[in-house]
């Protein structure tokens, strides 16, 4: 058995929201109850559509948000409940890849900065040490060291992503939590960007943590894949079992509503009916109850458990045996 | 054969910065029929949010002007038309939905005024039937509560619900031509196929002509009769949808769809383009793809290539044809 | 990156496109004419300021019993007071007093301003109530009631007249702040930051702090111009300045009793304080028009 790189067990988060003029606050589960495990070198994937939870589930992960209960163990370590102070070696050993390079990285900063800040902040290297280090990312992502005195705002779409990567790389960590990080990127560039990661992954033997909307892009890049719908994963095994058998109804939709680059594939789609219901007043039972097609009463009254229906593949779903 | 809805011919169209023009449209040809959907496909910076903000000639506020070309709709040439006879058509022959619905709603009305009003601007109904007919619209675009909703505002709306109001009131004046930009990209998966099947369900019932601009080959294939791909403010290929996915001829096209990650394939290293676009104020000299093309010839770094037609539905602007074509009639 | 080509055309580009902030701001702040001008005639003041005693024609303290209340003339060139000093003397060497007293007040301010400022609209909860409510009882008063009050508390003299422009102005440069770091923080590069492990006070100074300068040096030029206002205020109120220093303000206060004879007595120190306010507004307004995010996102 490989070593896990993180363990993520009950996990919840509620988030208070203030509410209107004669309203009273009301509490907001965003992630209700998420559990799953990331082996060493292995990328796993949160799919889902807004407001499931999937980048919320991520910045607790980084502890950027408190969880409200449940255990994240990083590496061997518990984290869920770690004082800001003691979070330390979490931030070297999990970094993060943001969905918008423009934003994320500091117009006012030059790249040979950008890029070192994490060494600065957490070794002791001299100037001309942490330059050297950030020159060698630079060409491990595919830029160059002309490239280290300019601006953000110089680079294109694709090159700042490359920074990005760069930045979250230079502290040798195991697990990168990379949310969304090709969805603001065009096709061709978007696609650099995806055989990037995966070379990096086989030359340092990273873990991924893969955030995205994107089930094309997650069957390309993930070894295990979860599924989640407001708040909860629905199903959850190997990525290859997932896309050819999906047992949840909500998965079973979401593949089938992939537009294929593929004329000759078109055919009459079972289109998911309804919107996504608002968090803030989630159906009882199984949240997927109203746009499910198998619904019955028992869905409406009881929140299925997930149940491990072989070896690769978990489902909380009531009608999957 | 039906008669082209819209062709558009050797469009060009700049944006003036510092004084200097900057081109951005440097020569787009296409042409859509009545009840045919038209794929214009690129990447950012390609032009293809320009092309429809030029057809419907919406500039304002922007230095955007048409320099050269025209575009012709139901056989009149929008580019030598006033500012007021083009209001007449717009919104109501022509009608266009964006990217973000919410930008493009009145935050302060409610939903069945603006609906009403855009009725009864271009309809010239009296205001109990525009009412009828606005909930008579929302009911076509699968909004069952129709009756409720046009008491709402657009923030009670979630953006597959803002978006059907938005293609309601598109199609409210029956337009001939409906032009879709990136329509479904800011929403989710299980909403895009809704929308999706949607627009096509009322080009069927009301005939009419889609331009569809996205970014997504996947919603071309499954939407499109015709694909338009554009590069650097150019065609660069336009093809019958099948025969464009089968054998996509331009080293650009071919790029983009082999870069696609696509469910159930089981490569390991995607295809990808080198580079990415020129910036309008760095375009290079001859083919604007030559430098990140990987069939690059010597001919295309300096002189721009011919639009060679390949057959009755295809036509590719690439050297590479250009060549064959030279060498055949020799 | 093998090609030659390639490698020719990067360096092209690099030579076309060295990125200078300075160089931008310069190249914008260049077409601000009032302002350029502004900045110049400051520039001048702050000259005479520092070289002032030296180049004063008359000994600005030395009383001429002779030529009491002289109109401007060619040896006198703003004209004398009623102990015959020359009044052009006084306000070479008042422009140091007058600057040294804002420029320091609001210096103070701005310090402690954004100390609160960004503590304020980073952290939120219960420390930011406590600082924003603390700014707006500060605020409740007018600007140069508040001051009199201080001063009245402190006792008159130039320094406690800088301690109580310092107190008026640090709500105003927190509030500022605050709003400007509430946006600040929003920026996803700010979260990246913080994720990389970055202290908060890492995160404040290298990733906030920037995004404020902008709008802080906007507001400094301004404010400039209103502590030279209250610092005179005081000085004519007699709170500030002792009576025969050169202030503009003690000036402006002692020359009240001759307005109607000797108009130029009051005239001359009031037009010094007029155009210097004027120059750091205007300063402030071209400022404001290049470099302000909101303006020039338009």
């Amino acid at each position: 058995m490989p070593n896990s790189i993180l363990k993520v067990e009950n996990l919840k988060k509620s988030f208070q929201v203030a509410g209107g003029l004669f309203q009273k606050s009301q509490h907001v589960n965003a992630v209700i109850d998420v559990s799953f495990e990331i082996e060493e070198g292995t990328t796993f994937s949160l799919v889902g559509e807004s407001g499931c939870g999937k980048s919320t589930t991520g910045r607790l992960i980084t502890r950027l948000i408190a969880p409200t209960s449940g255990s994240i163990v990083v590496d061997g370590k518990e984290i869920a409940t770690a004082k800001q102070s003691e979070l330390k070696h979490l931030r070297q050993t999990v970094q993060m890849i943001f969905q918008d390079p423009y934003a994320s990285l500091n117009p006012r900063m030059k790249v040979k900065e950008l890029v070192g800040e994490p060494l600065e902040i957490h070794t002791k290297l001299s100037k001309d040490e942490r330059e050297k280090l950030v020159l060698e990312m630079l060409e491990v992502v595919g830029l160059n060291a002309e490239h280290a005195d300019r601006y953000a705002h110089e680079f294109s779409g694709g090159q700042r992503q490359r920074l990005g990567i760069a930045r979250a790389l230079i502290t040798k960590p195991k697990l990168i939590i990379a949310d969304e990080p090709v969805s603001a990127l065009d096709v061709s560039i978007q696609s650099q960007i995806l055989n990037l990661l995966k070379q990096l992954q086989q030359e340092f033997k990273i873990s991924y943590l893969f955030i995205s909307h994107d089930l094309s892009v997650v069957e390309h890049i993930s070894h295990y894949i979860g599924v989640m719908y407001l708040g909860t994963i629905v199903e959850i095994g190997r990525k290859e079992t997932i896309f050819n058998n999906p047992k949840h109804p909500y998965t079973q939709a979401l593949i089938a509503s992939v537009p294929i680059a593929d004329p000759t594939l078109r055919k009459k789609k079972k289109v998911l009916i309804g919107d996504i219901p608002n968090p803030k007043n989630p159906p009882s039972g199984c949240t997927f109850h109203t746009r499910c097609p198998f619904a019955s009463d028992i869905c409406k009254q009881a929140i299925p458990q997930m149940r491990k229906i072989n070896e690769e593949q978990s489902v909380a779903c009531h009608f999957v045996n | 054969m039906t008669e082209h809805v819209l062709r558009v011919s050797d469009l060009e169209t700049s944006f003036m910065r510092d004084k200097t023009e900057i081109k951005i449209l440097r020569g787009v040809n296409f042409s859509i029929r009545k009840g045919e959907i038209l794929g214009l496909v690129g990447e950012s910076g390609s032009g293809k949010s320009l092309t429809s903000l030029s057809i419907m000639q919406l500039f304002h506020g922007t230095t955007g002007k048409i320099v050269k070309g025209s575009i012709y709709f139901n056989g009149e040439d929008l580019t030598k038309m006033s500012e007021s006879e083009i209001r007449k058509i717009r919104g109501k022959q022509m009608a266009m939905i964006f990217q973000e619905p919410m930008t493009s709603l009145n935050p302060v009305l409610k939903i069945g005024k603006q609906l009403m009003e855009a009725i009864e601007m271009h309809l010239k109904l009296p205001k109990s039937e525009s009412k009828h007919h606005a909930i008579q619209m929302l009911k076509s675009v699968g909004i069952g509560r129709a009756e409720e909703i046009i008491h709402e505002y657009p923030h009670q709306l979630s953006g597959g619900m803002r978006q059907r109001v938005m293609i309601a009131m598109a199609m409210a004046c029956h337009p001939n031509l409906l032009i879709a930009d990136e329509p479904t990209t800011a929403l989710d998966v299980t909403i895009q196929a809704q929308i999706l099947e949607l627009m096509k369900k009322l080009k069927e019932e009301n005939e009419t002509a889609i331009l569809l601009i996205t970014h997504d080959l996947g919603v071309v294939a499954e939407m499109c009769d015709k694909v338009v791909v554009m590069y650097a403010g150019q065609v660069v290929e336009e093809a019958d949808v099948f025969e464009l996915f089968a054998s996509p001829k331009h080293p650009y096209t071919k790029g983009l769809i082999a870069s696609v990650p696509k469910i159930g394939d089981k490569k390991e290293v995607l295809d990808s383009i080198n580079g990415h676009v020129p910036s309008p104020q760095n375009m290079p000299k001859g083919c604007k793809f030559a430098p990140r093309c990987n069939q690059v010839m010597s001919i295309c770094q300096e002189e721009s290539p011919p639009t060679v037609e390949i057959s009755a539905t295809r036509q590719c602007s690439c050297w590479l044809y250009a060549k064959k074509d030279v060498e055949v009639n020799a | 990156m093998t090609s030659p080509t390639t490698v020719q055309n990067s360096q092209v580009q690099k030579k076309q496109r060295k990125y200078s902030p300075l160089k931008e701001f310069w190249k914008s702040f260049k077409k601000q004419k009032a302002a350029l001008l502004a900045s110049i005639f400051i520039g001048l003041l702050i000259v005479v300021a520092i070289i002032g005693p030296y180049i004063a024609p008359y000994d600005p303290f030395e009383p001429d019993y002779d030529a009491l209340l002289e109109g401007p003339s060619a040896s006198h060139l703003a004209g004398t007071d009623e102990y015959g000093r020359d009044i052009f003397s006084r306000l070479i060497v008042g422009a140091k007093i007058s600057l040294m007293v804002s420029f320091s007040a609001v210096f103070l301010g701005l310090i402690l301003g954004t100390i609160l400022g960004l503590i304020s609209g980073y952290f939120g909860g219960w420390i930011d109530k406590v600082i924003m409510r603390s700014c707006d009882v500060l605020f409740s008063f007018p600007d140069l009631l508040l001051a009199i009050a201080i001063v009245a508390l402190l006792g008159p003299g130039i320094n406690n007249v800088i301690i109580a422009v310092m107190i008026f102005s640090v709500p105003s440069f927190a509030r500022l702040v605050r709003g400007a770091t509430l946006n600040a923080k929003e920026n996803v590069y700010v979260e990246a930051a913080q994720s990389m492990g970055a202290s908060h006070v890492r995160v404040l100074w290298k990733h906030i702090f920037p995004e404020t300068i902008s709008e802080l040096i906007i507001f400094v030029t301004m404010r400039i111009g209103t502590a030279i206002l209250a610092a005179s205020g005081l000085s004519f109120l007699g709170l500030g300045a002792s009576p025969e220093m050169p202030e503009w303000g003690v000036m402006l206060s002692s020359g009240r009793d001759y307005l109607g004879t000797s108009s130029h007595v009051v005239i001359m120190p009031g037009i010094a304080i007029f155009l210097t306010v004027l120059a750091f507004n205007l300063i402030g307004d071209g400022l404001r028009d290049v470099l302000d995010p909101k303006i020039k996102n338009n």
